[in-house]
């Protein structure tokens, strides 16, 4: 082992990039996700520390003197470092992450509930109303800074797993069950999520967005986010609504403030203030709105809306620029 | 030695005869292909002793079938032969036109003769043809639904009197408003089939498998035939009838139908259970099905179907075909195959007799 091989020295390197990202809990910006990182790196240092002390033992197996050779096979060197050494250290690092977890899942005071629940392929979110009616949303999560956020985790169909690698751990969201998870963002940004338990088809596509905010800002959005959609504002929009609603979208979608109460899939009331189009999957935009529309099982395969190329050209764009308005 | 070389020369041309033979044979035109001489009786013997082989052995291959005494399944196999059917092989008190009773072999006169063949083998017959005979394969192999109405017509073609097959085949008050539409010029010839299985403002369509287009928008009228037309959505009845209609004929059949006053109701509100109306108004949203009337309620987009007062049976025979994956071309059916897929046999059943029995379908509509 005379030098690193470069190709490994490249793909690390390269996988150390991906950490970087706004989803990586080797950057964490919460309480929760602080202490595992600190874990991991602890776990890092001392799996590190042990793979010296064993390639100083070979070394000194195959290169050392004899008298040195024969101490390290003798009866004390096996029950120091073969037996004793190993059950401190496992202990210990057992001990330490059960104790994590113990502190991690008790939470604590919560500032702000937030029902989440996995659905096939997508998430339900409901926050508390000022008068315990709920504020139904989907597929993006809005949270004060500073906060302790209590998720509370439910599933509709299988078993998923909610995980924020930045703001903490992955709890898995199991049928019959709540789970509970306390968060706390303690600096702005965006933070990306994902179902992290195989769910079936579009798994991989089922991804979230955590926006962290400041407190105030994260207030006035709660009560925008409360109301009904917005009105049309032009002759194209009105088109647009008579398209969503004469075109059946209200039998899965609901827009508050217009006859479309379906509750199959996510609420689209202030879908055009979210940041993606089929969870996660394109950047929003009515371009992509109308691509989703039209041809989602390509985008997102398996994903449970239908497609929809009964529409116009014209009417497309009427379609998708209304939902792209609903702010 | 010249014997000799003589003789070897008609041998070298009797191996070359026998070597090409086959060939030249075919090549001269020596042998005669026309109809109207005939078969020996020894190859006539050996033609149907092979297709009878061949539809004996390939019978058990086909599906069980759904009962064949189903009135509406005769009736809809009846006004089918009379259309197809009928030209060929004749029925009871028409004959078979002289045309194909000059072909090799003679299309044989159905209702003259005892059909010693059983129901899987008709089936076999009917969905694929039979070679060399002239007799067609059903236009599309997917339609089993199809194909079973006509073996269960032919079952019952034993027992029919020429009255007995008019009352059966025809739909004569639906059929006299189409003829004088069509000497007032306002419908294009197809009418008179179109009003035959699919009835008119007076008279209910021939059998309860199929629908009433009365009230339809003209947009999914049109749509319909084209998709029939291209085969998008596989109908050996309709593919025939839609692919000979020019656009304007399309265009103003659906104009005409979409003017027409809804029939009443194909069954009485006693036969809806709760299930249906809920699948219907409200969905089974845990199963991922929305409510039915979100897209087939009185305001939907016109390019879906409006149900209420549809009978249930064509209801039903629908759902079947969407969750059998046999119907998933069009861009309507892109969008119901997969919500079908997810209704269970109960629901189909439920589902269909609410609409049957809803009079009007403003309930649950978009405002």
């Amino acid at each position: 082992m005379r030098h690193v091989p470069t190709g490994l020295i490249v793909l690390f390197a390269g996988l150390l990039a991906g950490c970087q990202a706004e989803q990586s809990a080797l950057a964490p910006h919460g309480d929760q996700a602080t202490e595992i990182a600190k874990l991991a790196w602890l776990l890092f240092a001392m799996a590190g520390a042990v793979l010296a002390i064993v390639l100083a033992a070979v070394a000194l197996a195959l290169h050392a003197p004899d008298r040195v050779r024969k101490r390290l096979a003798g009866s004390p060197a096996v029950i120091v470092g073969g037996i004793a050494f190993p059950v401190v250290v496992l202990t210990f690092l057992l001990v330490y992450g059960l104790s994590l977890t113990a502190s991690e899942s008790r939470g604590g005071t919560a500032d702000l509930r937030v029902e989440v629940t996995g659905e096939q392929w997508w998430w339900r979110i409901a926050y508390p109303g000022q008068n315990g009616e709920s504020i139904r949303s989907a597929n993006e999560i809005r949270v004060p800074v500073g906060a302790n956020v209590e998720f509370v985790l439910k599933t509709a169909d299988v078993i998923h797993a909610f995980w924020v690698p930045s703001l903490g751990g992955k709890v898995d969201m199991v049928p019959g069950r709540t789970n509970r998870l306390t968060l706390r963002a303690e600096r702005e940004g965006i933070y990306r999520g994902q179902c992290a338990e195989y769910c079936g088809g579009p798994h991989a596509w089922m991804g979230l967005t955590v926006v962290a905010m400041p407190a105030a800002d994260f207030a006035d959005w709660l009560e925008a986010e409360a109301a009904t959609s917005l009105t049309p504002a032009d002759d194209g929009a009105w088109a647009g609504r008579e398209l969503f609603l004469g075109a059946g979208c209200g039998g899965c979608h609901t827009v508050r403030g217009t006859n479309a109460a379906g509750s199959i899939g996510p609420d689209l009331t202030h879908f055009g203030s979210r940041r993606s189009v089929g969870v996660d999957t394109l950047p929003l935009s009515p371009e992509n709105i109308a691509r989703f529309i039209e041809d989602g099982q390509h985008i997102k395969p398996g994903n449970r809306m239908p497609p929809f190329r009964i529409f116009s050209g014209t009417e497309l764009a009427q379609l998708s620029n209304y939902l792209a308005g609903l702010k | 030695m010249r014997r000799w070389r003589h003789w070897l020369r008609i041998a070298a041309i009797l191996i070359m005869l026998a070597a090409g033979g086959g060939f030249l044979f075919a090549w001269s035109g020596l042998y005669n292909v026309a109809a109207s001489s005939g078969h020996f009786a020894i190859t006539e013997w050996l033609l149907a002793f092979v297709m009878q082989n061949s539809a004996e052995a390939r019978a058990p291959l086909v599906n069980d079938p759904p009962p064949l005494d189903d009135p509406a399944l005769i009736r809809l196999g009846a006004a089918h032969f009379q259309i197809e059917c009928v030209s060929c092989h004749g029925a009871p008190g028409i004959k078979p036109s002289p045309v194909m009773q000059a072909a090799l072999p003679a299309a044989p006169y159905l209702a003259a003769i005892d059909l010693k063949w059983s129901d899987k083998e008709l089936f076999w017959v009917v969905q694929h043809g039979i070679k060399y005979t002239g007799m067609p394969g059903w236009p599309t192999l997917q339609r089993e639904d199809e194909v079973w109405a006509l073996v269960a017509f032919l079952k019952d073609l034993g027992r029919l009197d020429a009255t007995a097959y008019r009352d059966l085949a025809f739909n004569t008050v639906a059929e006299a408003d189409a003829k004088r539409r069509i000497a007032d010029g306002n419908l294009p010839d197809m009418a008179q089939q179109c009003f035959r299985c699919h009835g008119s403002a007076e008279a209910a369509p021939i059998s309860a498998l199929v629908p009433s287009l009365n009230g339809q928008s003209p947009d999914y009228l049109v749509a319909a035939l084209a998709a029939y037309a291209e085969g998008t959505r596989p109908s050996g009845i309709m593919q025939p009838m839609a692919a000979t209609l020019g656009d304007d004929d399309r265009r103003k059949l659906a104009e005409f139908y979409a003017g027409r006053p809804k029939l009443a109701p194909a069954s009485t509100a006693g036969s809806a259970t709760d299930l249906g109306r809920t699948i219907a108004v409200d969905g089974i949203p845990d199963k991922g099905i929305p409510a039915c009337l979100s897209c087939h309620g009185h305001d939907a987009d016109a390019s879906f179907p409006r149900l209420a007062g549809q009978s249930a049976p064509y209801l039903a025979n629908q759902l079947r075909l969407w969750r059998k994956g046999v119907n998933t071309a069009t861009p309507g059916a892109e969008i119901m195959a997969p919500i079908a897929q997810r209704l269970d046999e109960a629901a189909v059943d439920a589902v269909a007799a609410y609409f049957a029995s809803l009079a009007d379908d403003s309930a649950g509509s978009p405002p």
